[in-house]
């Protein structure tokens, strides 16, 4: 899902801040994992943002809930940056977090194309590529502000299995004509 | 029986509306409210923080309610695994089905005028979704 920065040049956003006790520790860890998960950058510790949607903002209420439940403390605010240079500036620290992903998919990719270079086994080529492109749309779904290199690790994942199935149904026909 | 939900419904109200109407009270009516104050009096809440049938711990609503209600269909179990996904986009079950039915609902909320219209039309999703899941668990 792509957020439109709006024609005043900024993105309206959620900010949760939150406390929880330091131990049990397992609260912390989820409560990280999980805004990691949704894509979400700290401003500083407990104070994370994402951008303002139906799904983020009911995703970071149910955190709320839960860091609540956990004996934490947490509020959910809307904000705007006071300027649009430091919205600009967010929403590039946004698209920079979405870089490294997109990178390890092409990477990934890069791989499986070298192994198939090498003849290697096609059908664990594909599976291996099915896990990347789960890996692509769960970065995709977390990227906000469409990052520069989805177009390039999307179209990477289309060659491959473009190349990988194409391989695929030559190996099919040959074996069909010895078959027959 | 009066239900009430926030308004909006995603893929875990809608799986409740459904579950509702076929598996716990065929004469359910539904009020869909934009503010937890304004839900009608003696409506049983669910989707809402704080409520008895809402997410609880790990679990999205769905699964709450499968609980409460002691649902132990196999097939209603699976549903929940999609459903979970679907909703907490944790990849709990890594079910695949769970991107498909994101996608469909949430384009079904921008054409469809209301969350009463659009529960009808998701009711025949999940018939569906339940009818080919049994072909393969039973």
């Amino acid at each position: 899902m792509d957020v439109d920065v709006g024609s005043a040049g900024k993105t309206r956003w959620l900010i949760l801040i939150y406390q929880l006790p330091r131990e049990p520790s397992r609260y912390r860890v989820a409560v990280w994992r999980k805004l990691k998960a949704l894509g979400a950058l700290y401003l500083q510790d407990g104070a994370a943002a994402l951008p303002e949607d139906a799904v983020t903002r009911e995703q970071l209420e149910w955190l709320q809930l839960r860091i609540r439940e956990a004996g934490g403390e947490a509020t959910l605010w809307e904000a705007l940056p006071n300027t649009v240079a430091e919205n600009r500036d967010l929403v590039e620290a946004f698209r920079g977090a979405r870089e490294e992903g997109y990178g390890k998919v092409i990477e990934g990719v890069e791989r499986i194309r070298r192994k198939a270079d090498l003849g290697g086994e096609r059908a664990s080529l594909l599976e291996e590529l099915a896990r990347i492109e789960r890996e692509f749309r769960a970065e995709r779904r977390r990227d906000y502000f469409r990052s520069p290199l989805r177009t390039e690790a999307a179209e990477a994942l289309r060659a491959a299995r473009r190349v990988l199935k194409g391989n695929t149904s030559a190996v099919d026909r040959e074996v069909a004509r010895e078959g027959g | 029986m009066l239900w009430a939900t926030r308004r909006g419904c995603h893929v875990d109200r809608t799986a409740c509306v459904w579950l509702i109407r076929r598996f716990i009270d065929g004469e359910a009516v539904f009020s869909f409210f934009e503010d937890p104050a304004e839900a009608p009096e003696g409506a049983e809440l669910f989707d809402v923080a704080g409520a008895r049938l809402s997410h609880r711990g790990d679990d999205c609503s769905f699964e709450t309610f499968l609980k409460n209600y002691s649902l132990e269909d196999p097939v209603l179990a699976e549903i929940s695994e999609i459903v979970h996904d679907a909703d907490l986009m944790d990849d709990k079950y890594g079910r695949p089905e769970s991107d498909g039915l994101d996608a469909i609902i949430r384009g079904m909320q921008l054409v469809l005028p209301d969350d009463p219209t659009l529960t009808r039309h998701t009711d025949a999703i999940f018939d569906g979704l339940y009818t080919y899941l049994s072909r393969e668990v039973l």
